[in-house]
């Protein structure tokens, strides 16, 4: 019977395709099948542990963590309560409708609980948790949160936290980083994030088709992040952000010997708190300030050194031997440099490289720029660390320029002119520094020459990292114009016609160097650049004032710092 | 032949085991003890189906060619007493209340069918007992044999329970090709099928259409009709070659896979025990089926031997059809997975199946 054959083997076609279907589905796709039926019945419910700590160099905490109270109803056993509900908007004062609104929007799932409020207060958050004995499927949760208790203090070395960015995540994705992550963006909080940053723990649960927990899978606490404790001395910190008051500008106080920073505020300040808020008008309106008070001006701001930058010149003519202790050169208000005409800010007369310091007298540097030459000046820029970063742990730290006429020819294809040398002489024209450079380089005449890497890190998770900072490296500079520059900087001060001498009644002795960096049509740039106690130096020290007039502005404000330091008995 | 009843015997209680195992396994974690304890009702069912075995392949199947008629008029009687006082369930009516016991008489409609298809293509010439249905013509070969099956398969698909209707019409077909009809009726017949399809999608209810859609392209409706199919492909795939183990299963158990002790029992069982234990039991259904096939070639009456390939191909086609339909190949249609499935209608009708097809073997020495 022939049809029953072909019937037969129609039959055993079919079970073998039935068999072939199996393993398609079992084997090929079986992997992804299984993901899928993973995905049906586990569920995570994430918990967040606390952020590192960033503490001051007394343990004192500048960013800690406070708790931030959230309330959380599990659906599953919630079912309409209107009495709930009503009870619930009475201690928040909102609308129940508004409330039962977010409990519709926010639900995933049945026993994953619902965010309710969040950043409860604590009267609400006791008033809640009572009702728990009548509704115990409302929960409020204590999570923690980045806090401030210092508010805008430090603002600028700590950064602020906010949601990563796509650029970051791309960059950080292999590190264990998701969306919706809180970063760190700029200073502390970005640099040591992967420190700071908490490991996630979380609730991993079985769930059935309605979403209703099963069985608990298995639980893995959070891992806090890493306290962080650094350099800065909280007191000195606020006398020095005081003393700035809000004026556009930087203050930074640092160990010559070390690099340690003590205190370093960049003005004005922003309250990283904003970031943390959901309000984006807020956070909208600090970038687009005009006195850009998220820039650290310390490190990032980049500013003509005006007359600080006669160190620079001074070191250059002396260590060549193009002058010494008894050069001195006739000061009449001016100085011819081919047809132009070079002035200085009074008529000094005889001047000796002591007295052309204390009365930052620019015919002398003139000459003695003009001897040394652009080339050599350029060099002990950069030895003393100009022009390139200084290496300090805190990001976006900008490197500066100084002109030289090889640059110039290679770059721009142009002449140097002894006009220029003039100019680079007393630190204007082309030359750009930030405050940290400036205080380094002023660390080096305070420590005897030797060159110090900043560092603000003392120490991360308890253990020290002072093997890890870069040694003071020693510049090679003779002893006589160590002294002889110390000299003029102290007499900067003591004589009394010195450009600082309003320094000298603070009752420590203050060596120093003002700077006015002339920057048309704006106001000038005040510099003042000094380290104390003038014998055995504790504190180097920089305070800048943007458009914020004569350099002496600065002398006042350095003076203030430095009274409020000894009246808290800080020096 | 004691042996092959022996043979067909085991077979159905192996896969009965395996029944009973996946049921357990799927319904032990619900809260009520009734689901709980519904593997004891399938054993219950199955002890039933044994002795109904016995009880049917002990009975001459000579007499079903008398008692034929009786059959098929109380089979329409039971359909249409499911249409006036059927109870409604899965929005059906296809079961009538025997006190505790749900009966589907659709169910027992597909063996009877059989049975009287069997008898009336075996009919032989009274004077020189040759088969008359080689030298039937059109009409009677094709038009009155439609037109009795078309009665009970109308009413079937008025339930609705289009599944049944299509199966009841495939052994129609099959049973005619089997049975010497000329080739070029077949044929006609299949034509007028095909061509009365595009009309047939105006007589479906919609629910019927959205399976169709859905299994032309499950992810139409994920959440809706196309769940199923999706839950029951993850189901099976996620059991990969070794399967989850027993009790194991997620998607069952937590049921996110509906009907998973039922017409989908084959993909909790695969998704517990892969595809070592899938190609077991297609194994022990093909055994089964090849039994059908050889008792039906070696029988010399032509009545036992139709009615031994009807019974055989029934079981292959609602083992492929289910099967076909948990693993996505096939839309979804009510089509209990014979001895595997949770229920009472489909396990008698299925022991009273192959208690026939046993007694079939044991009879054929006698012609």
């Amino acid at each position: 019977m022939g049809r029953v054959k072909i019937a037969i083997w129609f039959l055993t076609a079919a079970f073998l395709l039935i068999t072939a279907g199996l393993f398609n589905l079992e084997i090929i796709q079986g992997r992804n099948l299984r993901g899928l039926g993973d995905k049906n019945c586990i569920r995570l419910i994430s918990q967040r542990g606390s952020r590192g700590r960033i503490l001051d160099r007394n343990g004192l905490v500048i960013a800690g963590n406070k708790i931030s109270y959230d309330l959380m109803l599990t659906p599953q056993d919630y079912r309409q309560q209107d009495e709930l509900i009503s009870k619930i908007s009475r201690i928040l004062g909102k609308d129940p409708k508004d409330l039962d609104a977010v409990i519709r929007r926010s639900y995933s799932f049945s026993s994953m609980p619902v965010v309710i409020a969040s950043n409860l207060k604590l009267r609400e958050a006791v008033a809640l948790g009572q009702l728990r004995i009548d509704y115990p499927y409302i929960t409020v949760q204590a999570n923690p949160m980045r806090d401030y208790p210092n508010i805008k203090l430090a603002c600028h070395l700590l950064g602020y936290l906010g949601e990563i960015d796509r650029w970051r995540l791309t960059k950080l994705e292999d590190y264990g980083y998701k969306t919706k992550d809180l970063v760190g963006f700029g200073g502390l909080e970005e640099k040591y994030d992967y420190y700071l940053r908490d490991e996630e723990g979380g609730i991993s649960f079985q769930v059935d088709h309605r979403g209703r927990l099963v069985r608990t899978l298995g639980f893995k606490p959070p891992v806090n992040g890493k306290d962080i404790e650094v350099t800065i001395d909280i007191r000195v910190q606020k006398i020095v952000e005081d003393a700035l008051g809000g004026r556009r500008g930087a203050v930074v106080i640092m160990n010559p010997y070390s690099g340690e920073i003590i205190a370093l505020a960049s003005s004005p300040g922003f309250n990283p708190e904003v970031f943390l808020g959901k309000e984006g008008s807020a956070v909208s309106r600090l970038f687009k300030d005009p006195a850009a008070p998220l820039i650290n001006r310390a490190i990032s701001g980049l500013y003509p050194a005006g007359s600080i930058f006669k160190l620079v010149v001074a070191s250059a003519a002396l260590e060549n031997k193009k002058i010494n202790q008894h050069s001195s050169f006739l000061c009449q208000g001016s100085l011819k440099v081919g047809r132009q005409e070079f002035k200085c800010w009074g008529s000094h007369g005889a001047q000796d490289i002591i007295a052309a310091m204390a009365h930052s007298c620019n015919v002398f540097f003139y000459k003695s720029g003009l001897l040394a030459g652009p080339l050599a000046m350029h060099d002990y820029a950069l030895k003393l660390g100009f022009s390139h970063p200084t290496g300090f742990d805190i990001p976006y730290e900008k490197q500066g320029f100084i002109p030289s006429p090889l640059l110039r020819k290679i770059s721009a294809f142009k002449n140097w002119f002894d006009g220029d040398t003039a100019n680079l002489s007393i630190g204007q024209g082309e030359v750009l520094v930030t405050p940290l450079q400036v205080v380094r380089m002023m660390a080096a005449f305070a420590n005897n020459g030797y060159m110090v890497t900043p560092y603000i890190t003392k120490s991360i998770d308890g253990k020290n990292l002072s093997r890890y900072h870069k040694k003071p490296e020693r510049l090679n500079l003779k002893p006589e114009t160590l002294s002889l520059i110390r000299e003029g900087l102290r007499s900067a001060v003591s004589e009394p016609s010195g450009t600082a001498n309003v320094l000298s009644s603070t009752g420590v002795s203050v060596a120093g160097k003002t700077g006015t960096a002339q920057v048309p049509p704006k106001q000038s740039h005040a510099w003042f650049s000094g380290f104390f106690p003038y014998k055995e130096p504790k504190f180097v020290m920089v305070v800048f004032l943007e458009n914020g007039g004569p350099g002496y502005n600065s002398c006042v404000i350095a003076k203030q710092i430095i009274e409020a330091m000894k009246a808290q008995g800080l020096i | 032949m004691r042996n092959s009843s022996l043979t067909i015997l085991l077979l159905a209680l192996l896969i009965c085991i395996l029944s009973v195992i996946s049921i357990f396994s799927s319904t032990y974690q619900r809260e009520s003890e009734s689901w709980q304890n519904i593997y004891q009702r399938q054993i219950l069912w199955i002890v039933l189906g044994v002795v109904l075995f016995f009880t049917v392949s002990s009975i001459n199947y000579r007499r079903f060619w008398d008692w034929n008629y009786f059959f098929y008029i109380s089979a329409l009687f039971f359909l249409l007493l499911v249409l006036i006082l059927g109870s409604v369930r899965l929005g059906a009516q296809r079961w009538l209340r025997f006190g505790w016991f749900n009966f589907q008489p659709s169910e027992l409609v597909k063996i009877v069918m059989v049975i009287f298809l069997a008898r009336y293509y075996s009919l032989k010439n009274a004077d020189n007992v040759s088969l008359l249905s080689e030298k039937f013509g059109f009409f009677r070969a094709m038009a009155l044999p439609l037109f009795f099956v078309v009665i009970p398969m109308g009413l079937i698909i008025e339930q609705p329970d289009l599944g049944t209707g299509l199966i009841i019409l495939f052994i129609f077909i099959s049973m005619v090709y089997l049975s010497n009809v000329k080739l070029r009726y077949i044929l006609i017949l299949l034509g007028s099928i095909l061509s009365f399809m595009p009309f047939a999608w105006y007589f479906l209810r919609d629910y019927q259409k959205d399976r169709l859609m859905v299994f032309l392209n499950p992810n139409v409706d994920p959440l809706g009709a196309g769940y199923t199919v999706i839950q029951s492909k993850i189901a099976i795939g996620s059991g990969g070659f070794w399967g989850k183990g027993w009790l194991s299963g997620t998607q069952s158990q937590l049921r996110f896979l509906p009907e998973a002790h039922t017409d989908f029992i084959f993909a909790t069982f695969s998704e517990e025990w892969g595809l070592l234990g899938g190609i077991v039991l297609l194994l022990l259904y093909y055994l089964l089926i090849r039994q059908g096939f050889l008792i039906a070639q070696r029988t010399r009456d032509h009545f036992g031997k139709l009615m031994a390939f009807g019974i055989s191909l029934l079981l292959s086609l609602q083992v492929m059809i289910n099967i076909a339909m948990n693993m996505g190949f096939a839309p979804i249609v009510g089509i209990p997975l014979p001895l595997m499935s949770y229920g009472g209608s489909s396990m008698f009708v299925t022991f009273i199946a192959l208690g026939i097809l046993a007694n079939i073997d044991k009879r054929r020495s006698v012609f």
